[in-house]
Parts: C-alpha cells; sequence; structure tokens
C-alpha cells in the first residue's frame, strides 16, 4: 500500500449553509482538527476548523491586533460578549486557500502544502472537485516519524 | 500632448471608479505613455521624484521595524487611559493620538494600528466604535498634514523642492492642529449620545495593561534611540546639509544594523505595490510636463484668476481638496507639483505649496475612497460587523472637509494674502 492510501481519511463534509455552532460539533466528532466545506452542488468550497472557528467566535479585530499582551482577564466577558456567530453560516468562515491535492497528489505535494499554508488538513478532490477525503498534518507527520525511524535490528532471540 | 492627456485622463478615470489595481493602472499608463513615445525612456527616468521614492521607502521601513515593539500601541492606549472613561477627553485623547502619530508614520500604518484597539475599546466601554473609528481617519487625515513624513502629497511636495521639515511645521502645523480640534471636538458634540459612557464601564478602560503592549523590549532599546535620533535629525536635516530621504534611508539601514527581526522579511513587507504606483504615476506626469499641457494647465489658471496671487493660492487649495477628493489625493498632487512649479517659477514663493499640501492633504477626507487610511477603516469595520458605506462617509467626509478648506481659506487670506 503506498503512503498516500494510508493517509486519505474519509471524514463527514460540511455544507456552506451549516451553521458555525453545528459545525464545531462535526469537527469534535469526526475527530479530525478541521473538515472539509462544500457547496450545494458538493464541489469544494474551503475548509473549517479549530483556526477558524476561533476567529469566527472572537471579534475581527482580535486577529487584526498587531499582538494583545495588553489584553487582562477582565475584559474577556466585554469581548465575549459581541460573540454570536455560531448561528452564521460556516461558509462565510471557511478558509478558501487553494490548498486541495488531486487523488494522485505526490507526498512532497502535501509537504509543501503543510510548509506553507497554516492548515490542519489538506483534502483531497477527484477532477471535479468533490471531496474524496482529508489528509491531517497530525497523520502525515506520523507516518513521516514511522517512514523515518530506522529498522530495528532483528531480535537474536528464535 | 493630446495622447498623453488621454493616458492620463484614462488612468484617473480607473483610478477614481477602482477598475483595477491603482498601481497596475498607473504602470500600464505609464508604459503607453513609453510605448506610444509620448516621452522618451530617458526623460522618462528623469520624471522619477528618487527624493520622494527613497523619503516613503526609508520611512517604510523605519516603521515596520519599530511597529513590532508594541511602542505605538502603548501610546496609544496611554492615550486613552489618560482620559480616564470620560466620553469627551477619551475623543480628544484618542484623537490627538492618532493626529500626532499620523505626523510621524504613515497614515496607514496608523490606521491600521488605532482601529482594532478601538474596536476593543469600544467593546470595554460599551459604546458605539464607528463614531471612533470616523474621528480617528478624519483627525489622521488632518493629522498628517502636519509634517513633511506625514502625508504622501508633503512627502511629494518635499521630493520636488528644497522645503524643510521645520518648514512644514512652521507653516502646516498651526493650520492643521487647530482644524483638528475643532473637528474632533465638533464630531463628539455630533455623536455624544452614542459615545456616552456608562460610569460603571469607566474603570475598564484602565484594565488595559499598556506596559504589555510591549511586545519586545529589547527589541525596543535597541530601535528606539535610533528612532528618536531619525526625528530630530528631521528636525534639523537642513542646517546638516542631509535631504529627507537621506535622514529616513540612514535611519533605516541603521536600524536594520542593530535589529534582530528577519531582513530579508522586513523588506519584503515594504509596500512596493505604493512604491511602484509612485512611479507609474511620476511617469504619465512627467510626459504631461514634457509635451506641455502642465504649461497649458498653468496658464489656465493663471488666465481663470486674472494672476491674482491670492486667487491662485485658493485656486490651488480648494481645486486640490475637491478634486484630490474625488479621485485619490496622490496623483493629483503629483499632477499639480509641475503647475505649481510653473506658477511660482522664480518667484520663491513658498505660499503656493503650502496651498497644494492643505488642499491636498485635507481633500483626503471628503470621501471613502480619497485616501488610503479611510479605505482601510472601512474595510475592518467592515470585517468587524460595522460597514461604512461610500455615502456613510461622504455625510461625514464632506461637510469635515469644506469645514477644514474654509479654516484654510481663512488661514491664507491672513497668513499668505
Amino acid at each position: 500500500m503506498m503512503i498516500v492510501d494510508r493517509l486519505l481519511r474519509d471524514v463527514p463534509l460540511l455544507k456552506v449553509d451549516d451553521t458555525v455552532g453545528d459545525a464545531a460539533k462535526w469537527i469534535l466528532a469526526s475527530g479530525a482538527p478541521a473538515l472539509p466545506v462544500v457547496k450545494r452542488d458538493g464541489r469544494l468550497h474551503g475548509i473549517f476548523g479549530e483556526r477558524e472557528f476561533i476567529a469566527a467566535i472572537f471579534p475581527g479585530y482580535v486577529s487584526e491586533l498587531k499582538f494583545a499582551g495588553f489584553v487582562r482577564q477582565s475584559l474577556d466577558d466585554a469581548i465575549q460578549r459581541r460573540s454570536g456567530k455560531l448561528l452564521e453560516p460556516v461558509g462565510r468562515f471557511a478558509n478558501r486557500e487553494r490548498i486541495a491535492v488531486k487523488e494522485d497528489y505526490a507526498v512532497a505535494q502535501l509537504a509543501e502544502t503543510f510548509l506553507h499554508h497554516r492548515v490542519l488538513i489538506v483534502p483531497v478532490v477527484d477532477a471535479g472537485r468533490q471531496v474524496r477525503g482529508i489528509v491531517t498534518r497530525s497523520d502525515f507527520f506520523a507516518t513521516l516519524v514511522d517512514r523515518a525511524s530506522p529498522v530495528p535490528p532483528p531480535s537474536d532471540a528464535g | 500632448m493630446l495622447v498623453a492627456i488621454l493616458i492620463f485622463a484614462t488612468a484617473l478615470a480607473f483610478i477614481a471608479v477602482e477598475r483595477g489595481h491603482r498601481t497596475v493602472v498607473a504602470l500600464v499608463g505609464a508604459t503607453a505613455v513609453l510605448l506610444t513615445q509620448t516621452i522618451d525612456q530617458e526623460t522618462a527616468l528623469h520624471a522619477i521624484e528618487w527624493e520622494a521614492l527613497g523619503l516613503l521607502a526609508g520611512m517604510m521601513i523605519v516603521v515596520r521595524l519599530t511597529e513590532t515593539t508594541g511602542v505605538y500601541t502603548y501610546l496609544a492606549i496611554k492615550a486613552a487611559q489618560a482620559a480616564k472613561g470620560r466620553s469627551f477627553l477619551l475623543v480628544l485623547s484618542l484623537g490627538a493620538a492618532t493626529a500626532v502619530l499620523s505626523a510621524f508614520l504613515d497614515n496607514l500604518t496608523t490606521i491600521l494600528l488605532l482601529v482594532p484597539i478601538t474596536f476593543l475599546l469600544a467593546d470595554a466601554l460599551d459604546i458605539d466604535p464607528i463614531p471612533l473609528i470616523l474621528i480617528e481617519v478624519m483627525a489622521c487625515n488632518i493629522g498628517g498634514t502636519a509634517t513633511l513624513i506625514g502625508d504622501p502629497p508633503n512627502i511629494m511636495i518635499a521630493g520636488a523642492t528644497d522645503l524643510s521639515f521645520m518648514d512644514f511645521i512652521v507653516n502646516l502645523m498651526p493650520i492643521a492642529y487647530l482644524t483638528g480640534l475643532i473637528v474632533i471636538s465638533a464630531l463628539y458634540f455630533f455623536w455624544r449620545k452614542k459615545l456616552r459612557i456608562a460610569p460603571e464601564a469607566r474603570a475598564r478602560v484602565n484594565e488595559l495593561d499598556a506596559r504589555g503592549a510591549i511586545e519586545d523590549p529589547a527589541e525596543l532599546r535597541r530601535l528606539g534611540p535610533i528612532l528618536i535620533l531619525t526625528v530630530l535629525a528631521f528636525f534639523v536635516h537642513k542646517p546638516i546639509g542631509l535631504e529627507p530621504a537621506t535622514v529616513a534611508l540612514s535611519g533605516a539601514a541603521i536600524m536594520l544594523l542593530v535589529t534582530r527581526q528577519n531582513v530579508e522579511e522586513t523588506l519584503a513587507s515594504i509596500e512596493w505595490a505604493t512604491l511602484f504606483f509612485f512611479v507609474g504615476l511620476f511617469v504619465m506626469v512627467g510626459a504631461l510636463e514634457h509635451t506641455g499641457a502642465v504649461e497649458q494647465l498653468a496658464n489656465g489658471i493663471v488666465d481663470v484668476t486674472g494672476g491674482d496671487r491670492t486667487a491662485e493660492l485658493l485656486g490651488i487649495t480648494w481645486s486640490a481638496a475637491i478634486v484630490g477628493g474625488v479621485i485619490d489625493n496622490i496623483p493629483l498632487t503629483a499632477t499639480m507639483i509641475p503647475v505649481v512649479e510653473q506658477i511660482s517659477a522664480g518667484t520663491g514663493d513658498d505660499a503656493y505649496w503650502w496651498a497644494l499640501a492643505l488642499g491636498a492633504c485635507f481633500g483626503g477626507n471628503m470621501t471613502l475612497i480619497a485616501a488610503a487610511p479611510n479605505v482601510a477603516a472601512a474595510a475592518m469595520a467592515s470585517r468587524n460587523g460595522h460597514p461604512i458605506g461610500f455615502v456613510r462617509f461622504l455625510k461625514v467626509g464632506v461637510p469635515v472637509t469644506f469645514f477644514s478648506m474654509f479654516m484654510v481659506t481663512g488661514y491664507i487670506l491672513l497668513r499668505y494674502a
């Protein structure tokens, strides 16, 4: 079995109209750090994961602050009271970077994508951009560690 | 001449209606005047104001390196805390901080730094953030007028003349800060109900830890003294025989020498699009100048005003404000510089430059597209669920611009007529 086959993970797909709150529950249930978001015709729209959820529930200016070391805990309530994006469609907050790979992707392409984009999953799509599964960064890491580990010497016993 | 005018007018129209990136439009326009041989390559090269580009690039590096220390955020928080939660003082101190920062940083950086903090303050104080942000934008465009490095039109004028940093301060700072003070106060009274802070919320602004804003104290210790020396050098650049661009680039070079930040990343973060926008504009305006179009425009102004100096000054400042407000004050200034050079040729009369600077900078408040900080603030407000549309901005921008220009008119009549 090729490394690319071992990495492919089958996951539920989010639809652009699903709410942010529902999407977060699906992510937790799937065990993946993010899930693909698909349009009504099933084609890939983007991905939504832990990072996008954090961006959705905090006011937009939090990500625009250069550094938030001056915000004390006592202001958390004031900031979070502006939240309320849980009922908004997940499609608005999806990461739309072009990170999807085709089914015949090379391992080097995955490495490049994970190095250049701050994403935790890469969707795998077919020629019609229908999602076939995902590769998670943690699965990729585990597989690389496994491949890079020296082969243990054969045991004398037996 | 007709080709040069046609290409320039088309480029301006594309910039005004925001069809295509303005840098691409300017570069395509520059390419067009070169390919049509409206201007030869040698003349085009000389038309580029390298002094202005050097000053812009140097200040961009200085600002990029120092903003990572958090020192500007620290100053903004301290300004807000000085108000002790009282709404009028908060508006005044934030407006003043914006005006002062924009006089020494570029306007866009000032707004990008202050708007997120303003949203946070508004949440902490439970008030509408949009009046505060609009006040900051107005204060930014007015405050930037005060110095040679505060606003692109001033940088361009400095690049084309031998006016010093102190000349700009002496001639522009009094009217800029007086106008700013009145505009900020008037806008506060207009929005005072939306800006009312509940007594129980007042203390929250003091819960911000200003010292915590200093992200990299060691870097601040390295760069802070160079920043101060660079600003001081601007004040004395003429007596010590240095051009403003030399001061800015020297400050930038010394900072790059001592910083621990990645030099390549710092240089990549320069607004290259802005610099190339200027290059394209300078070449297109060079074609207008080369073909005699600028001379005709200057003669036209002199004819209309009958050669009356006061009428010329007022004509330049009002047309700069209105035309710059409708299109973009950078191409307007690029066009007007050779016109003003023609009108004031040989007279040694600097008043024309102050009329142009005041009109071009104050006109930046008129519409949403008139200046870069307006667009940036509106984009950030929209991302935070508080869209500032073109018309909403216009309702504030037009009265502020006209009031500011009446102030300028009085100032010109009193001081230069």
